[in-house]
């Protein structure tokens, strides 16, 4: 019998004979989309693999207790969330500044990197900026945020979660959410700035062929 | 009518920009914003900034995609416990 026969034909015990297979297909793929989310809370690529696997044994001892028609990526994130220290308990954020993010003025980095000569206009003003930081430099400041606006912002950005959903998970009040993300915006706005500046950008984009 | 294009106005819409943003608001408040944001130059290119951090921070954050190598760990781990039972 073919390798992926007989592994099509095994049944994963506890889950009503459901395949190995049909299994291995649907918890891999929460992993990778959740994937995002254990990078944006934890402080790096090993951690965020660690947490995934941990989520990942948890979900194949509970696989079973899945309800039928339960949103999986939210009993999945459930899981992965159970990894990390409680937003207020144990604040994972800001993990290399001790600037104060809170305190951040609307329209902060429009005003900072139009002062500077970046651009403020066009279909995607900000492209040019995000374009120069760059995935691992953004996350970076992601990462900067205090923890209860951390793990908000992680969620909508990374999961890309409704204000419902992100409630939902977390178990807070949808008005939370929302208040939470906002001000996550604004201060997300400004570590993209601080990270900017260490990065040597905080005078312009210059010539970016040099 | 004519709507009155104030400070109050861009206030206004100011502080309603993030729930336009993600499509939070009604219908009718949707409209206001949109006229608002027709008139006023400042506003519009304001929107238009926040619109694209996000989307742009949205877009950087989606390329951090998982290792393969982790994926395969993860499968490995996966079959591994389905035929520990």
């Amino acid at each position: 019998m073919p390798e992926t026969s007989r592994i099509a034909s095994r049944r994963w015990a506890g889950t009503a004979g459901r395949p190995v297979a049909e299994v291995e297909l649907l918890l891999t793929g929460l992993a990778v989309w959740a994937y995002g989310v254990a990078l944006g809370l934890a402080d790096g690529e090993a951690q965020a693999g660690e947490r995934l696997q941990a989520a990942i044994a948890a979900a194949c001892q509970g696989f079973a207790a899945l309800a039928a028609g339960e949103d999986g990526r939210l009993w999945f994130l459930g899981l992965l969330l159970a990894g990390f220290p409680a937003p207020g308990q144990a604040d994972p954020g800001p993990t290399d500044s001790g600037t104060d993010l809170e305190d951040t003025p609307d329209l902060l980095l429009y005003a900072r990197s139009g002062a500077a000569g970046w651009p403020t206009t066009g279909a995607e003003p900000a492209a040019a900026l995000l374009d120069r930081l760059g995935p691992g430099r953004v996350i970076q400041a992601l990462r900067r945020l205090p923890g209860d606006y951390r793990i908000v912002c992680t969620l909508y950005f990374m999961a890309d979660l409704s204000y419902e959903e992100i409630a939902r998970v977390l178990q807070y009040p949808v008005g939370t959410v929302r208040a939470r993300l906002h001000r996550a915006r604004k201060m997300l706005q400004k570590s993209l700035w601080q990270v900017a500046e260490a990065e040597g950008l905080g005078d312009g984009p210059g010539d970016p062929s040099q | 009518m004519t709507r009155r294009l104030d400070r109050t106005t861009c206030e206004e819409t100011f502080r309603r920009l993030d729930d336009y943003l993600d499509r939070r608001l009604s219908p009718e408040e949707t409209r206001l914003i949109e006229e608002h944001l027709h008139l006023c130059e400042a506003c519009s290119r304001e929107f238009v900034f926040e619109a694209s951090v996000i989307e742009g921070v949205r877009e950087k954050l989606s390329r951090l995609t998982a290792p393969p190598d982790l994926v395969a760990r993860i499968s490995a781990q996966i079959r591994r416990e389905g035929e520990a039972g």
